[in-house]
């Protein structure tokens, strides 16, 4: 029977294809590995490039990632020295550093690396809650001289936590860690709400009373500078007019000529001003002009 | 020579079998949805391969007996043995008609049951939220089902040929559902592929187009089951096996389609186009050309174009190469998938990432943005210390209960960003954005937790802003990620929404206040400048007045001389003028009486008040009219 070459060429190279698969495999540099045989773990490869091994499933290859990983953990409530609860999270860096360490410490998870932050997770609840009890709320929030201990909290932390995973040998390093989040609890964070809300509501009286204060200074500076002006006005003119008497009084000497003429002057003057308005005056016929009335022929004839 | 194709079925059914089992663990072992919808098209397979297998045992059994019957008749020459019944003499015979009538019907109604159950239940299966899981291994899986393919391929194209060329119907069942669960193995392949290429989706959609075939296998199975009924029987006629599945032969061996398309050609365009040379040319190299296409798109590997602002990184066998790291805008040549590889990365693009915020599209484009209405999808109460206020509350108030000595803001940054060394971004961290982020929102965390809330609301903004990007850089060249900090924008910087009301009440309260100020400084302006006019006022009657008198003395004493001469002339006369002057000039307007009495003694009385105004006198009152009895 004639054999058909297409058939025999794709049959070759899919054989390749798959033998290429099922023995060889690639380590990038940003990778380790750990290949095991029936499921016993016999060689860590740290270096990249390609490699050979036997197929599954008698070898298996496990590639892990061996950049610093980062990852943030829960944000969890925990108490301070001076007994304020805070929230708080952080992030963490952390590196695979010995493959074959960390592989059997991991490996049953469906995925290590996340299994792995898991434990650190764990980890990082103690050591946080170690370290936040250990400071006051101003170690955390402080606008005051001294400022905020956040890089003092942080190496605690991060002490803590390293001397944990080298007790336990995870085969991993930490390599940094940082606070990302601070919060406080919601029935507190209402209460914060409350106090701004008061806060601003005082502010807000209180600039509205200075207003009206302020307001009413000026309007009293400037009553007073008027009443100032006025009587240092009224002054002036009494000063004025007295002088004016001054002047005037010097002409009296000219009425010492003739006194007896000034007096009758004087008097003629005053009894003048003195009957301008609403006078009732009562005559006799005796009085001149009126005794010009007497003698003549009257009315009183006919009575 | 006739050959004995029961060897062929038995083959085809152990490898079916074999195939079906390790395909099942593989599928379970990758979690891949569509390698073990799969999975059922082998156990179907199975079932209608050992059917077929046993009915080619009966008709072997057939072909046996005849030819020793035949065998006896030649040696005896006589008749009489065949004169018994037809039961009697040819029991296989029987078997295999008995097999056919009764067995094989109820066969088919069972393998109908089973696809279309199966259909169904996988469907409800596929439907769950929980099947779909993250596929584990896809390269050991996509191997392995390569090989699958593969095996049932050869099996199935040797049989499918035999019986073609042999006219074995049985053994074209148990070909077919080969090919065909080469062909979907291949398929399932081929999802696997494309969820290791980045496409999670691509296996499960393939399990849906799976569970789409098996319903239309069930639904022909089902027509055939029907159309038997009517199928008139003709004596010599080679009957098709009820339960083969036309679909899952014409899926096993595509080129039937291509057959007919040809003849389809043929009877559209009334002349043989299968017989042109370009269309024979087509069909002998179609295999090659999709080798050569496979070849091409291989070769096309060898060459990346990198585009304009970003750069590649060349990895052979997953070590950087010396010297060629990392790769710049244009055409690269490379040895081709899988020993090199790159990974290309925006290095010129400015990127961005938001820190305390989510943006939320449809409210950028707002004209107005007020801190009394949320603006943003989500946004971060961040805690800032207060520095004149720091009102605790009672210490004997439950923990949770006290209020702090601080302030919540609302902070929006945008933070922009540029990759300057690819190497380090690359190489040192694994999510090196999200490394950036988290510095970032350290970096505002640590701020705020140590400043003042009305001072960086107010001036020192941008000093803040200029110490964050400071920090950020810091924190980022620290951890080696090759990334420069392009720029920091405090794009918001308020209250949260829930007090901002209260503060835009302090700016109205400062804002009543400024009036409130203003007015009463009118107020003075105008209380000052009536006065000043007054003072003046009253400092010129003065100097009038003054003026006046000292006149008025000198005119006085000036007629006084005058008048001096004329009184000394004649003294009675000059005062009896002057009285009477006086009386003319001075009372004008006063009310005079004059008594012109005779007797001395009478006594007179005068009424002095004021008279009653001529206008009541003369006040008309009428009368109340008279009310007659």
């Amino acid at each position: 029977m004639k054999r058909n070459p297409l058939t025999l060429v794709i049959g070759i190279l899919l054989i390749i294809i798959f033998g290429l698969w099922l023995f060889v495999f690639q380590v990038r540099t940003t990778e380790v590995a750990v290949v095991t045989r029936f499921g016993n773990p016999t060689r860590p490869i740290t270096e990249p490039g390609a490699y050979g091994k036997l197929p599954w499933p008698i070898e298996k290859v496990w590639t892990f990632d061996k950049r610093v990983q980062n990852f943030e953990d829960q944000l969890t409530e925990r108490q301070t020295r001076d007994n304020f609860t805070l929230l708080m999270a952080v992030y963490v860096g952390w590196k695979i550093t010995d493959p074959a360490a960390f592989f059997p410490k991991f490996v049953s998870s469906d995925d290590p690396i996340k299994e792995a932050e898991r434990q650190l997770d764990r980890l990082l609840g103690n050591a946080k809650a170690a370290a936040i009890g250990r400071h006051p709320l101003s170690d955390f929030i402080s606008a005051s001289g001294n400022g905020t201990n956040f890089v003092g909290i942080e190496n605690e932390i991060l002490t803590t936590l390293q001397s944990q995973v080298q007790a336990n040998n995870y085969g991993l390093e930490i390599e940094f860690l940082g606070i990302k989040r601070l919060q406080l609890p919601s029935n507190v964070s209402q209460s914060v709400f409350d106090r701004m809300t008061e806060e601003r509501k005082r502010l807000a009286e209180q600039l509205q009373n200075e207003g009206d204060a302020e307001a009413q200074n000026i309007r009293s500076e400037a009553g007073r500078k008027a009443q100032e002006m006025l009587a240092t006005a009224r002054g002036q003119a009494t000063e004025i007019k007295g002088k004016g008497v001054a002047e005037a009084t010097k002409s009296l000497a000219v009425f010492q000529q003739n006194p007896e003429l000034a007096s009758f002057l004087l008097r003629l003057n005053a009894l003048e001003g003195s009957l301008k308005e609403r006078s009732i005056l009562v005559f006799d016929q005796n009085m001149p002009p009126f005794d010009l009335l007497r003698g003549g022929t009257t009315n009183w004839l006919s009575k | 020579m006739e050959r004995s194709i029961q060897k062929n079925g038995l083959i085809n059914l152990l490898a079916l079998l074999a195939v079906g089992v390790g395909g099942f663990a593989v599928a379970r072992f990758a979690n891949s949805l569509a390698g073990q919808v799969a999975v059922v098209f082998m156990a179907l397979g199975i079932l209608v391969a050992a059917v077929s297998w046993f009915q080619m045992r009966l008709e072997d059994r057939e072909r046996l007996e005849k030819l020793e019957l035949e065998e006896l008749a030649r040696t005896h020459g006589g008749a009489a043995l065949f004169e018994a019944k037809d039961a009697e003499v040819f029991p296989a015979q029987r078997s295999r008609e008995q097999f056919e009538r009764f067995f094989v019907p109820v066969f088919t109604v069972i393998l109908f049951l089973l696809q279309a159950g199966g259909a169904s239940l996988l469907w409800r299966w596929l439907s769950r939220t929980t099947t779909a899981a993250e596929i584990k291994e896809p390269i050991t899986g996509l191997a392995l089902f390569g090989l699958f393919a593969l095996v049932l391929f050869l099996l199935g194209r040797f049989s499918a040929t035999i019986a073609r060329l042999e006219q074995h119907r049985l053994l074209r069942p148990g070909a077919s559902y080969l090919l065909a669960n080469a062909f979907l193995s291949f398929i399932v392949m081929l999802g696997l592929v494309g969820v290791w290429t980045g496409f999670p989706k691509a296996d499960f959609y393939i399990a849906y187009v799976f569970c789409v075939l098996l319903t239309l296998v069930a639904v022909e199975t089902l027509l055939q089951l029907l159309l038997e009924v009517y199928r008139p029987r003709l004596k010599g006629k080679v009957e098709r096996p009820l339960y083969e599945s036309r679909l899952i032969g014409l899926l096993g061996q595509p080129e039937g389609l291509i057959t007919t398309a040809a003849q389809a050609l043929d009877y559209q365009f009334g002349f043989k186009v299968s017989e042109t040379w370009f269309y024979r040319f087509f069909e002998k190299a179609l295999g090659w050309l999709l080798l050569l296409q496979l070849a091409a798109l291989l070769l096309s590997t060898c060459v990346v174009f990198i585009d304009a602002g970003e750069q590649g990184l060349l990895e052979r066998f997953g070590t950087p190469v010396t010297g060629r790291t990392p790769l710049g805008p244009g055409a690269h040549l490379k040895w081709p998938w899988p020993i090199d590889h790159v990974y290309r990365f925006p290095t010129e693009q400015i990127q961005t990432f938001n820190v305390g915020f989510t943006p939320q599209a449809e409210r950028e484009r707002e004209p107005v943005v007020l801190w009394t209405v949320a603006h943003m999808k989500e946004e971060n109460d961040f805690l800032v210390a207060n520095r004149a206020e720091a009102p605790l509350v009672a210490t004997n108030q439950p923990t949770a209960k006290r209020t702090p000595p601080v302030s919540l803001l609302n902070v929006s940054v945008p933070v922009s960003f540029q990759i300057t060394n690819l190497v380090e971004w690359a190489y040192n961290n694994e999510k090196a954005t999200n490394l950036l982020h988290d510095l970032a929102t350290h970096a505002v965390v640590q701020y705020l937790a140590s400043a003042d809330m009305n001072e960086i609301m107010s001036h020192t903004r941008l000093e803040m802003a200029a110490v964050l990007a400071d920090q950020i850089q810091a924190a980022a060249d620290r951890h080696k990620m090759g990334a420069k900090i392009v720029s920091i924008d405090l794009e918001d910087l308020h209250p949260p929404v829930k007090v901002a009301g209260e503060y835009e009440k302090v700016v109205a309260a400062i804002q009543i206040k400024e009036a409130k100020i203003l007015a009463a400084q009118g107020d003075a302006f105008r209380t000052n400048a009536l006065a000043g006019a007054q003072a003046v006022s009253i400092v010129n009657d003065a100097i009038v007045e003054s003026t006046a008198r000292k006149i008025d003395a000198l005119a006085q004493a000036s007629l006084f001389t005058n008048q001096i001469p004329a009184f000394e002339a004649a003294p009675s006369v000059f005062a009896e003028r002057a009285k009477m002057e006086m009386l003319v000039r001075g009372t004008p307007n006063a009310r005079k009486y004059l008594l012109l009495t005779t007797n001395t003694h009478d006594v007179l009385q005068f009424d002095l008040q004021e008279s009653i105004a001529q206008s009541m006198l003369s006040l008309n009152v009428t009368s109340p009219p008279k009310s007659t009895p």
